[in-house]
C-alpha cells in the first residue's frame, strides 16, 4: 500500500477543515473496510485520510424520534443487527444481516461509509431506498438532505461534493408497510449478489397499495424500478400480476452480463425472485 | 509519513508502538510484537486468518489500520489460556481434530471464543453463520462445528464428556 | 515383511496430531512469518499480456524510488545463473520472462526493498514495452494451432522417458501418452451399441491459505532456502543443478506448510529467491498474495472424448479415450499428470479392448501442474458421467451396469497391472448401501426436483519413487525421526511417529519428528500423490527395524543376553561409560515398478498400489433458478488399514469438500487470456455454509498387503468420484445433459430451457 497521511479530527469543524481542500485524494474513512480494499488493490491512492472515529452527535445517533428512525453514519452494521429498535421497526434490515459480508466486516463497516462507497452490489443501500430513507449531508458550507434514491450517480459515484460527509440516515417509519430484501447469488451461497431486490409495499383492501422496488447488483447503480412499481400499485396479487410485474421489471432494467451471470439469466432471476418477494410480502408475511 | 505512537492493551498488557498510518493491525502485531497467530492470507477480509479481537469485537486485522487500535483492548490467539493451560476452545479444537495445516486455526478459534461469549449455546445454524466468513482450504468444517459444540458444552460447566465418545461426524 | 504384530498400541489409534498445541496457540512455524536480519522483500512485476515479445523493460524510475534496493530482470539473473530455466519434466520455465511472455501474469521483473510497501509502490514505476503475438488458449485448438507457445521442447533429465522429445519443434504437444490393449476397432464392430461423448473440465486453483513463499539466504558460497514446499529434496537437487553446485552446498528447510494440495511442488519461487539472494548478497523473501497464486500454478482444464462399445447384455467390449490436457504456458509436472491420469482414463472397468491417447498441451494460460487427484478427478468426471449416460440409454440400473463391468480382484486393469488390494466393488457397495440405492427415491414435484447419483473411480500412484528415513535413539532412549515428508496438514508427522513407535515399542506422542532440513533429513521424492504413508511409512518401518537390529547387535557386542530386558539407555551407558551416544537406524524404500511400454502403455507393475474412491450424492434443485443444493454425500475410499482413523477420516472429508468446490463453485474465468476473477472475492472456494446436510466419510475394511501395517494412502481418493456423483444426481433429477464442469445454476437454467415441457421435469423414471 502506498503511504498516506492520517488525521483524526475531534470535531466536525476540524473534520471539514481537513476535508475541504478541493483534493479528491483527501478522503474520509469510516470503518475502512471498503476503502482498505480499494487501496490495497490500488484503485484509490489517498494522500490523506480523515478518520471520522471521533465524531459524535448525528454521527452516532441510533434512535426513534417521532416517526423517523435516525441512524448515525458511524453506526456499525453489528450495532444495527443487535438493536432491539431496529429489529422491531426495520426487520428487513436485521433479516439481511447474516448474508451481509461476515461478522468481522459487520463489526467495523459503517452505515455512512457503506452509502458513500456507492458500490451497486452492496446490500443495505437498496433497502434504504425502498424504505424512502434520506441522508443528512454535512459540509463546511452547511447541510442538506438527499433521498438515498438520489444519492448515487454511477459506479462508486455519489452526489457528495469534495469535503461533504454523510452524517445521518433518516428512515421514515411506516408500520403498515412490509419490506423484504433478496440477495440473489449465483456462484456460491455466500457471494457478491448477481442482483439484489428490495421490495417494500403496503396492502390496501387486499390489493397492493404503494410499492417501492429497487434493483441492485446488476446495474451501474441501485435503481428504483418506477414503471414496475406502477404495475404493482393498485393490483391484486395473482398469477397475472406476477407475470406482468416480471415483464415490466425485465423491460425496465437494463441488466448487464458479468461473471455472476448473463443478462438473460439475470432477467430470468429477476422475474422469479420478484414474484417470490411479492408472494412473501402479501401472503403469510410475519414481522 | 507521520508515524504516531499508539498505546493500547495487548493481551492484557499495556504496550506502545510507533506506527505509520498505512500499516495494518496484522503487520504491526507480526513485525513489532512478533505475534504470529493472525496471518494475512486473502488480504480481503474474507478468510478470517487475520482475525483479531478489538474491544471485544472480532475484526479483520488485514483491513484494520493499526492506528485505530489506539486506546483499545486487543486480544490475539496468544492471549488465550494461561501459561500451560489451553483455553477450552483450543482444547476442543484439538479433541475434535478441527484443523489440518493450522494456518486458519487461530482465526477460527478467536471467532469461536467470541461466539461463545456472546451466545453460549449456539445452534448448528448459528455456528455456521457466525463462521461463514472464515475459510479453511483443508476443509476441516465438519470437525470445526463439532469443536464449537464441544467447547460450548464444556464452557457451560457440564460434565466434561469423553471426546472419544462424542458422536462426531 | 510386514508382519510385525501391531500390538504396541499405536496402530489404529486416533492419536491427536503431535503438533496440536502449536497449531491452536498460533505458535506453529510457517515460512510466511520468517524474518531474517538484513532481509529484502521481493515484489514481482507481472505481464499483462498473454503472449508477447518483450521489446524493452525500463526499470530506471523504479530503481530511483527512495527505499528501493534494486530492480532485477532476466539479464541480471543470467549473471549468476547462466542457464536460468527449470522444470521437473521440461526445462522450459525461465526464472523471469526471457525475451517473451507466454501468459498474462508471468513474472517479468522483481523490485527489492526492505519495506514491502515501497517495493509494491515501485512496481507501478516499471515500464514494459510489449509487442503482442497471436495467442492460443483452448487445449483442443492448441493441438493443431499454428500459434506456438514454445519454439522447441526442452525435456529435463529427470524423467528418462521424455528424452526422445528433445529438440522437437512446431508443436504445442509437450507429451503424448498411449495405451493399447486388445483391439478397439474389432471391439466396436462386435458391439451392439456404440456411445460417444465429450466432456470438459474447467481450470481451478489450489488457493492454499498460506500463500506461496520462499526465502533464500546465500552466504559464503552456500545457500539456505526456507520454503513452503512439499518437495525439499527436489528443490535441493534442482537448485544445485541451476547453480552448478554440489547438493551439500544447498540447504532446504521446511517448517509447517499452510496447505499444499500439490501446488507447492517442484520449483515455484525457490529459483527466483536464490538468484536474487546471489545478486544482492542478502536474504531475500518473496511472499505471494492470494491473487498472485492464480498465476503460479493451477489444475489442468481438460477435454476428454470417450467412446464405448457395449454388448447386447450390457458389457463394455471396447473403450477409446482421448484426453487433452491444458497445460498452460509451462509444463511443470503436466507430462506426468498426462501419463498417470492417462492410464486410468478408462475407469475402474474390466474392458478387453482399450485405446487411450493423452496429450499434454501448451497454451498461453498460467501453468497447470499437480493438484490433489493428479488428473484422476477430471477423467473420472468423463468416464463416470459417460457410464450413467450409457446406462440411461440402455435402460439399465446405474449400479447394476457398474457392477456388471467393474474390475474385480486379480483382473488386469487397462495397463495390464492386476487389481490387487483395490476394494473397488466394496467401496461402490458401501456407497449404494448408504444411499439406500435399492429403495425408491422421491424425485420431488413442482419446482423442487431431487436426484441421486453414484460414481466410482481409481487412480494409479506416481512410480517409482524413493523415500529414506532415519530413526535416531538418544542416550536416554528418547527417539527422533528424521523424514523428508512434509506435514502440510495431512498429519504425516503423527502417522510416521505411530509407525516408528509401533516397531520400537514406544508411544507415538513421545517421538520427536524432525522437519525437513536437507542437511539433516534424508531424501524423499516428495509429499504428493497419496504416496507418503506407503513409501515413507515403509521406509520408517524399515528404519525402526534397523534400529532394533542395532540394539540387538549392541547387546551381543556387550556380551549380554539378547532376550534380557536391558534398555537403550542401559546399553549405551554400558558401552560409553556415561549418558552418551546414539543408536541410528536407516531405512529406504522404492517399490517394484516396470516401465510401461511406450507404444502400448502395458506393464504388469504400473503402480505400487491403487487409489480407490466411490461417492454417492443426493441433490435438490430449484428448477426456477437452477440452484443445486447437495443434500447428502457419501464418500467411501479404500485406505487399506487406517493407521490413524481420525486422520484418515479428515483426509476423506477434506479432499471431498475441496472437490465439491471444483464441482460447483470454482472456475478461473478467462477472457482473451486475461483472468477476470483472480481473488477469493470472485473465485469461490467452499465455506462452512456449503457443507451438505448429510456428510458421510468412510473407508472399507481392507488391507494393503505390502503397505506398512497394511496401510496405503488417503489424501486424494475421495476426490476422484465426487464430481460425477453430483453430475449424475443432477442428471437424474432433471434429465438434462450434464457434460461440463462446473455445474452452475446458470448452466442448469440453460439446459432446462432446451428441455421439452413435461409434468415430471423431463426426467426419466
Amino acid at each position: 500500500m502506498i503511504p498516506f497521511e492520517l488525521v483524526e479530527p475531534r470535531s466536525l469543524e476540524e473534520a471539514f477543515l481537513q476535508l475541504d481542500q478541493g483534493d479528491p485524494a483527501i478522503r474520509p474513512i469510516g470503518g475502512g473496510t471498503a476503502l482498505m480494499l480499494m487501496m490495497k488493490a490500488q484503485f484509490f491512492q489517498p494522500v490523506r485520510l480523515v478518520s471520522l472515529r471521533w465524531l459524535g452527535g448525528s454521527f452516532r445517533a441510533l434512535s426513534v424520534e417521532g416517526d423517523v428512525f435516525r441512524i448515525g453514519a458511524m453506526t456499525t452494521f453489528s450495532e444495527l443487527a443487535q438493536s432491539a429498535d431496529v429489529a422491531r421497526r426495520l426487520p428487513a434490515v436485521v433479516r439481511a444481516m447474516p448474508a451481509l459480508a461476515n461478522v468481522r466486516v459487520r463489526n467495523v463497516a459503517t452505515v455512512g461509509g457503506n452509502l458513500a462507497h456507492a458500490d451497486p452490489h452492496l446490500d443495505l443501500p437498496p433497502i434504504w431506498m425502498a424504505l424512502d430513507a434520506e441522508v443528512l449531508i454535512m459540509g463546511s458550507k452547511g447541510h442538506r438532505t438527499c433521498r438515498v434514491a438520489d444519492l448515487f450517480t454511477g459506479y462508486y459515484e455519489t452526489v457528495l461534493a469534495d469535503g461533504e460527509l454523510i452524517a445521518e440516515l433518516r428512515v421514515p417509519l411506516r408500520p403498515s408497510w412490509r419490506t423484504t430484501y433478496v440477495k440473489v447469488t449465483t456462484r456460491a451461497l455466500h457471494d457478491w449478489p448477481a442482483l439484489g431486490l428490495a421490495l417494500s409495499l403496503n396492502l390496501q383492501g387486499g390489493k397492493i397499495g404503494d410499492a417501492r422496488l429497487v434493483l441492485s447488483g446488476a446495474l451501474e447503480k441501485a435503481t428504483r424500478l418506477t414503471e414496475t412499481e406502477a404495475v404493482l400499485e393498485g393490483s391484486a396479487v395473482d398469477e397475472a400480476l406476477l407475470r406482468l410485474a416480471g415483464d415490466a421489471a425485465t423491460a425496465e432494467a437494463a441488466l448487464e452480463s458479468d461473471n455472476r451471470g448473463s443478462a438473460d439469466y439475470k432477467s430470468h432471476l429477476l422475474r422469479v425472485h420478484l414474484a417470490r418477494a411479492i408472494c412473501f410480502l402479501t401472503s403469510n408475511y410475519h414481522d | 509519513m507521520n508515524a504516531r505512537t499508539i498505546r493500547f492493551h495487548l493481551n492484557g498488557e499495556p504496550v506502545q508502538v510507533d506506527v505509520k498510518p498505512h500499516e495494518s493491525l496484522v503487520e504491526v502485531l507480526t513485525q513489532h510484537f512478533n505475534l504470529k497467530g493472525a496471518r494475512e492470507s486473502c488480504g480481503q477480509g474474507l478468510c478470517g486468518c487475520c482475525t483479531v479481537e478489538v474491544d471485544s469485537k472480532v475484526v479483520s486485522g488485514c483491513l484494520q489500520l493499526a492506528t485505530f487500535v489506539d486506546n483499545c483492548q486487543v486480544r490475539t490467539v496468544e492471549g488465550l489460556g494461561e501459561r500451560n493451560d489451553l483455553h477450552p476452545v483450543q482444547q476442543a479444537f484439538i479433541d475434535a481434530g478441527a484443523f489440518q495445516c493450522g494456518f486458519c486455526t487461530p482465526g477460527f478459534i478467536l471467532m469461536t471464543v467470541r461466539l461463545l461469549e456472546e451466545n453460549p449455546d449456539p445452534s448448528d445454524d448459528e455456528i455456521r453463520h457466525y463462521l461463514s466468513g472464515n475459510l479453511c482450504r483443508c476443509s476441516a468444517y465438519p470437525e470445526i462445528v463439532d469443536a464449537v459444540k464441544l467447547a460450548a458444552l464444556r464452557l457451560s460447566g457440564q460434565t466434561r464428556p469423553d471426546p472419544s465418545r462424542l458422536e462426531l461426524r | 515383511m510386514t508382519d510385525i504384530a501391531s500390538n504396541g498400541g499405536n496402530i489404529g489409534r486416533p492419536v491427536n496430531r503431535l503438533e496440536s498445541r502449536d497449531k491452536v496457540t498460533g505458535r506453529a512455524e510457517y515460512v510466511h512469518h520468517l524474518q531474517l536480519p538484513r532481509m529484502l522483500h521481493g515484489k514481482i512485476l507481472r505481464s499483462n499480456r498473454p503472449h508477447a515479445r518483450i521489446v524493452r523493460v525500463d526499470t530506471s524510475t523504479a530503481a530511483a524510488l527512495d527505499g528501493v534496493y534494486r530492480v532485477v530482470t532476466i539479464e541480471d539473473i543470467r549473471t549468476v545463473i547462466p542457464h536460468p530455466y527449470y522444470g521437473p519434466a521440461f526445462h522450459d520455465q525461465p526464472i523471469l520472462a526471457d525475451g517473451k511472455v507466454r501468459f498474462s501474469g508471468e513474472p517479468v521483473a522483481v523490485v527489492l526493498a526492505a519495506d514491502k510497501h515501497v517495493a509494491e509502490q515501485a512496481l507501478n514505476l516499471i515500464n514494459v514495452e510489449y509487442e503482442d503475438i497471436p495467442a492460443v488458449f483452448d487445449e483442443v485448438e492448441a493441438m493443431t494451432s499454428p500459434v506456438l507457445v514454445h519454439d522447441e521442447l526442452k525435456p529435463a533429465a529427470t524423467f528418462a522417458d521424455l528424452k526422445h522429445l528433445k529438440g522437437c519443434r512446431d508443436t504445442n504437444i509437450a507429451l503424448d501418452y498411449h495405451l493399447r490393449r486388445g483391439d478397439v476397432e474389432s471391439g466396436f464392430r462386435a458391439s451392439s451399441r456404440v456411445f460417444e461423448h465429450e466432456f470438459r473440465v474447467q481450470t481451478v486453483m489450489h488457493a492454499t491459505m498460506e500463500p506461496m513463499v520462499s526465502v533464500a539466504d546465500v552466504v559464503d558460497g552456500r545457500v539456505t532456502l526456507h520454503t513452503a514446499s512439499q518437495g525439499p529434496s527436489f528443490v535441493r537437487i534442482e537448485i544445485a543443478r541451476l547453480l552448478g553446485w554440489p547438493e551439500n552446498r544447498v540447504r532446504v528447510k521446511v517448517p509447517y506448510v499452510g496447505g499444499g494440495f500439490g501446488g507447492k511442488l517442484y520449483i515455484k519461487l525457490e529459483a527466483l529467491v536464490t538468484a536474487l539472494s546471489l545478486l544482492v548478497e542478502r536474504p531475500v523473501k518473496v511472499s505471494l498474495t492470494m491473487e498472485e497464486q492464480f498465476f503460479a500454478i493451477t489444475r489442468h482444464a481438460c477435454t476428454m472424448r470417450i467412446k464405448s462399445g457395449i454388448s447386447e447384455d450390457g458389457r463394455i467390449l471396447a473403450r477409446h479415450c482421448e484426453v487433452i490436457w491444458n497445460g498452460g504456458a509451462y509444463a511443470d509436472i503436466g507430462p506426468r499428470v498426462t501419463q498417470k491420469a492417462g492410464f486410468t482414463a478408462a475407469g475402474a472397468y474390466d474392458i478387453d479392448n482399450v485405446a487411450i491417447e493423452s496429450y499434454a498441451v501448451y497454451t498461453n494460460k498460467p501453468p497447470a501442474g499437480a493438484l490433489r487427484g493428479f488428473g484422476a478427478p477430471q477423467t473420472a468426471w468423463a468416464y463416470e458421467r459417460h457410464t450413467d449416460m450409457i446406462a440411461d440409454e440402455l435402460g439399465m440400473d446405474k449400479l447394476e451396469f457398474r457392477r456388471k463391468n467393474l474390475l474385480s480382484r486379480e483382473r488386469p486393469q487397462a495397463s495390464g497391472t492386476l487389481m490387487r488390494d483395490a476394494a473397488v466393488a466394496e467401496a461402490l457397495d458401501a456407497v449404494a448401501d448408504q444411499l439406500n440405492w435399492s429403495s425408491p427415491f422421491d424425485k420431488g414435484s413442482g419446482t423442487i426436483r431431487r436426484g441421486r447419483g453414484i460414481a466410482v473411480g481409481l487412480k494409479g500412484i506416481t512410480s517409482p519413487t524413493t523415500s529414506v528415513a532415519i530413526v535416531n535413539l538418544s542416550a536416554d532412549g528418547s527417539c527422533f525421526l528424521s523424514v523428508g515428508t512434509v506435514d502440510m496438514g495431512q498429519g504425516s508427522d503423527t502417522v510416521m511417529a505411530q509407525i516408528a513407535a509401533e516397531v520400537l515399542g514406544l508411544k507415538a506422542e513421545d517421538i520427536r519428528v524432525i522437519h525437513s532440513d536437507t542437511d539433516v533429513t534424508p531424501y524423499d521424492m516428495g509429499t504428493l500423490g497419496s504416496r507418503s504413508t506407503f513409501h515413507m511409512g515403509t521406509a520408517v518401518r524399515l528404519a525402526a527395524e534397523d534400529a532394533r537390529r542395532k540394539i540387538d547387535a549392541l547387546r551381543v557386542e556387550l556380551g549380554l543376553d539378547t532376550h534380557a530386558g536391558s534398555t537403550v539407555p542401559e546399553l549405551l551407558r554400558t558401552k560409553y561409560g556415561m549418558q552418551a551416544g546414539n543408536i541410528i537406524g536407516t531405512g529406504s524404500f522404492i517399490p517394484d515398478y516396470r516401465k510401461p511400454d511406450s507404444e502400448t502403455g502395458q506393464s504388469d507393475k504400473a503402480t505400487p498400489f491403487w487409489g480407490v474412491g466411490a461417492t454417492g450424492a443426493e441433490v435438490e434443485i430449484d428448477t426456477e433458478t437452477g440452484w443445486v443444493t447437495v443434500t447428502k454425500v457419501v464418500n467411501v475410499i479404500d485406505a487399506g488399514t487406517a493407521l490413524n482413523p481420525k486422520l484418515v477420516k479428515q483426509q476423506i472429508s477434506g479432499s471431498a469438500i475441496m472437490q465439491l468446490g471444483f464441482t460447483l463453485t470454482e472456475n478461473m474465468v478467462f477472457q482473451d487470456g486475461q483472468l477476470t476473477n483472480g481473488s477469493l472475492a470472485d473465485y469461490k472456494i467452499p465455506n462452512i455454509l456449503d457443507m451438505p446436510r448429510d456428510w458421510i466419510c468412510e473407508w472399507v475394511d481392507a488391507k494393503q498387503a505390502d503397505g506398512p501395517f497394511g496401510a496405503k494412502g488417503a489424501g486424494e481418493f475421495s476426490s476422484i468420484a465426487l464430481s460425477p456423483a453430483i453430475g449424475n444426481a443432477v442428471a437424474d433429477a432433471l434429465g438434462i445433459r450434464v457434460v461440463d464442469l462446473p455445474i452452475t445454476p446458470e448452466s442448469i437454467y440453460v439446459a432446462l430451457q432446451g428441455m421439452p415441457v413435461s409434468s415430471n421435469g423431463g426426467q426419466k423414471s
